[in-house]
């Protein structure tokens, strides 16, 4: 392996333009015909392989991809209906085209363009790399050499592979689908494959934030609430789980892994049915309301999941219910690596329990807890889970656009408009301004938390 | 009052606890009930309620009474002569006169309801500053009691948090072992108990193919714990121990592709599993799982920056591959991390609902349990299958409880190494 890592290193880097005009004629084919330098360096298969790549996307562009993403530019012009037969003189349905697959191929061709020219920039390298071996009088690796090396410094190759692969195909491809969505006017009344939808520009997010009309007054409304909760749901989980951790750590409090364990099964259990559970108890006719009424608190049902304002308050103390627990068992940890002497020294400068709070536990959490909270407030903001399991949104308002509710975020509003009334490019306008928020809040972390720039920090 | 010290208290805070307990005895006296002009104290109710009947009320009505006479005798012995035996006594007579106070709030109603005690049915709002003082200062009593006998009053707090927390758990537990069906009961204990929830469950003639579910479920999450845990262990490793063009955009793109909310692309990936043919299917699932696996590297790759490179560029040294020192070094060092990462993606099958219940639609036997007991609490299914949804819940959540409580020492590290900033 020694000899391998050495002629790695001898290799120089150069660029795409540099390896035109630097290389041998082999070279400068090697960019219309992959692989090709390679094979003159005795790299047999894998100038092959290279070479297959290259024919098989060009069959596929021939056969399919041009049309593919020629077709994008409409979306389809011909509708479903009945058109005449000459040659059998009836009428038959014609199937017409379907924007939506037309759509998705595009995309799938886009993609897959894109990852050959990642290839192709490879084999040009592979080509150079082999060149200037043979150049240098070094050992050109063989086939076999190769694949040793996929175990080695090109490690990389082999284990990235597989997850790229999948994230293209289930993640990129289905995300630029839906971006492009964003554009168009597929919802509710343009269904593939009995309608055609076509590009629409920014009409969706101008109807969404514009100061009137339907969509817009049902967005700001929701995405205020979004936030509302985002910050309550986040803050008051903190504070409390900081506040439970705290308690059971404090001296004297015996059987203190008892007391955890207490806390830790609700959130073992999974939150779904934990939801499901407390959301059946909450019904007007759910155990809470009958217990309320045997006890003698109330003397009619309160409205928990039914009234506006009382479903906000309920999601949030389900919230806190669920999300404490969490938050203390990370804290405990934190906890207990705060140094001892500092307590010590404060109690002696005469500071209470609160103030040895407001001055120490506080300040060295805050400090270390920064990037934990604010991935969770973006995690609430898109905590569909505890809305949708709760109260699914409701209750709805006539005020708002088909279905969306007064405790809807804007992800369970994407959610209804995904999956119940079909307004896709709704529903994709509000995943872009998700994303937009989520990014923002990243970006706030981003700069904040050294983890990411400093992470040959620990090394 | 003179200072004294007494080995084993704190008797800087007795005198306010002798207070709130002489305060809390006079309270017997005063107001404690009223509905329009029917007004009882806590002793004439008590006298009262043991004249007129039976149940459990009453009993309940004594302790509360003879728990603060007797929490006052104590002061005043304490006061006299402070020991630690009398201040030990004290906490207990405290105590039970609090919970008293606690258990009346919920009781009285029952108690008092039908017995002529007063002209309209009893509601919570009827009590009146008596009961409220008295529960304040037994409360208080109790509170400063604690401290001086040393005992941290944070229990009180604990014993009311557990209870609130265990409320909705020790729920579905007792519902799963009702023999009476139906979701709209109007008590909290069953009057019958029964195993039969469970038994139905795994009958073969069950409407409710549950044991299916479970093990729909079981498959997926093992297959995806398996899968993935490889994938993110990998992906972490080349991430955070090698170093090739293009690394930083690679994370850079997949924290971003991340921050999109994952179901919006949902439909496009139920288009494209649907052209492979493979839509409504476990394995569709399971493939769409390993798909994304690798974004959440994040974790994993944290914990790897702080094994130190020179383990690595030893065992270079001597020969080894990257392959090796993987599989050989890093991957022994991080098991904290591995069973993290493995527990992770085991647990999140059972909760996964959104996508398997797109995928799957209305193919109920290839139902997960989340996506089952979703529909059993649908409202047409509610009532005939209330007692039977409990039971499933409990028969997913007590394994997992289990496997969590167990492994919780690793998740804590997982979840605090995602923090150290």
């Amino acid at each position: 392996m020694g000899t391998t890592m050495k002629t790695k290193k001898t290799v120089k880097k150069s660029g795409l333009f540099s390896i035109f005009t630097q290389g041998d004629i082999f070279s400068k084919l090697s960019f219309i015909i992959m692989g090709i330098s390679n094979i003159a360096r005795k790299q047999i298969v894998k100038g092959l392989i290279y070479l297959a790549i290259e024919v098989g996307y060009i069959f596929y562009m021939v056969r399919s991809g041009f049309s593919n993403i020629l077709e994008m530019r409409t979306l389809g012009t011909s509708g479903q209906g009945m058109v005449f037969d000459e040659a059998q003189g009836i009428y038959v349905i014609s199937q017409g085209d379907n924007s939506m697959l037309i759509l998705l191929y595009g995309v799938a061709t886009i993609v897959l363009t894109a990852v050959f020219f990642v290839i192709w920039a490879f084999s040009v390298r592979a080509g150079e790399e082999a060149r200037q071996l043979k150049l240098n009088n070094k050992k050109v690796p063989n086939f076999i050499d190769e694949v040793k090396a996929l175990f080695d410094y090109n490690i990389h190759k082999l284990i990235l592979a597989v997850p790229l692969l999948g994230i293209i195909t289930f993640t990129v491809t289905p995300l630029i689908y839906m971006i492009l969505i964003a554009f168009t006017n597929y919802d509710a009344e343009h269904q593939p494959p009995g309608n055609l939808f076509t590009w629409v520009g920014l009409a969706n997010f101008k109807n969404l934030l514009s100061a009137s009309g339907k969509l817009s007054s049902t967005f700001w409304p929701v995405l205020g609430w979004t936030f509302i909760w985002g910050f309550v749901a986040t803050f008051s989980c903190y504070f409390g789980g900081m506040f439970l951790a705290m308690l059971i750590n404090s001296k004297g409090i015996g059987g203190k892994k008892v007391w955890r364990t207490f806390f830790v099964t609700t959130m073992a259990i999974p939150s779904f049915i934990t939801l499901l559970v407390v959301g059946t108890m909450l019904g007007k006719n759910g155990i809470l309301n009958v217990l309320l009424l045997n006890w003698g608190f109330v003397s009619e049902p309160l409205p928990f999941l039914t009234n506006g304002l009382w479903a906000k308050i309920t999601v949030i103390v389900v919230n806190i219910w669920i999300g404490v627990p969490v938050t203390m068992l990370m804290v405990t940890g934190i906890l207990m690596n705060i140094p001892a002497e500092l307590y010590e020294s404060a109690k002696i400068d005469g500071a209470g329990p609160f103030m040895a709070f407001r001055k120490i536990t506080f300040p060295y959490m805050w400090f270390i807890t920064t990037p934990y909270l604010i991935t969770n407030l973006i995690g609430n903001f898109n905590n569909f889970g505890v809305i949708y399991f709760l109260t699914g949104g409701n209750p709805t308002s006539i005020n708002y656009y088909k279905g969306a509710g007064k405790t809807d975020l804007l992800v369970t509003w994407l959610y209804k408009l995904t999956n119940d009334t079909k307004d896709y490019n709704l529903a994709s306008a509000i995943g872009i301004i998700i994303f937009i928020i989520s990014a923002a809040f990243s970006l706030i972390m981003y700069t904040r938390s050294g983890a990411l720039k400093n992470e040959e920090g620990f090394q | 009052m003179r200072e004294r010290t007494v080995l084993g208290l704190n008797l800087k805070y007795s005198r306010t606890a002798i207070i709130a307990a002489i305060l809390a005895f006079v309270t017997l006296f005063i107001p404690y009930a009223r509905v329009e002009s029917d007004s009882y104290t806590a002793v004439s109710l008590m006298t009262k309620l043991l004249s007129t009947g039976e149940g459990l009320g009453r009993f309940v009505m004594v302790i509360m009474v003879l728990g603060n006479i007797l929490g006052c005798i104590m002061a005043v012995v304490n006061l006299i002569k402070p020991t630690k035996v009398g201040y030990r006594v004290w906490v207990v007579f405290s105590s039970v006169a609090l919970a008293a106070y606690a258990v009346l709030l919920f009781v009285t109603k029952a108690a008092v309801d039908g017995k002529g005690i007063f002209t309209a049915r009893f509601l919570v709002k009827y009590f009146s500053f008596g009961f409220w003082c008295g529960l304040i200062f037994t409360l208080f009593a109790l509170w400063y009691v604690l401290k001086t006998a040393k005992i941290n009053p944070g229990y009180v707090v604990l014993v009311v948090l557990t209870i609130i927390w265990l409320f909705p758990i020790s729920w579905i537990l007792l519902t799963s072992f009702r023999e009476e069906g139906g979701f709209y009961v109007g008590y909290f204990i069953p009057h019958n108990f029964t195993l039969d929830n469970y038994l139905n469950l795994f009958k073969s003639t069950s409407v409710i193919p549950f044991a299916r579910w479970w093990i729909n479920t079981f498959v997926v999450a093992a297959c995806l714990c398996v899968f993935n845990t490889l994938i993110i262990l990998g992906t972490s490793y080349v991430l955070s121990r090698t170093r090739f063009a293009g690394r930083h955009n690679l994370m850079k793109g997949m924290m971003i592709i991340g921050m999109f909310p994952g179901f919006m692309s949902m439909v496009a990936v139920y288009n494209i599993l649907k052209g492979i043919g493979i839509n409504r299917n476990l394995g569709a699932l399971i493939l769409v799982g390993v798909a994304g696996a690798a974004m959440g590297y994040y974790i994993c790759k944290g914990f790897f920056d702080t094994i130190p490179k020179s383990m690595d560029e030893a065992a270079i040294i001597d020969g080894a591959t990257r392959w090796q020192i993987f599989v050989k070094i890093t991957i022994p060092l991080a098991k904290p991390i591995v069973i993290y990462t493995a527990l992770t993606s085991f647990l999140g099958t059972w909760s996964d609902y959104i996508f398997p219940s797109m995928l799957l639609g209305d193919k109920q036997s290839s139902y997960t349990v989340a996506i089952g007991l979703k529909w059993l609490t649908d409202f047409q299914r509610i009532d005939s299958y209330y007692t039977q949804f409990a039971a499933g819940a409990v028969m997913v959540a007590v394994p997992i409880v289990i496997l969590f409580i167990a492994l919780q020492r690793f998740y804590v590290e997982g979840l605090s190494g995602s923090v150290k900033g």
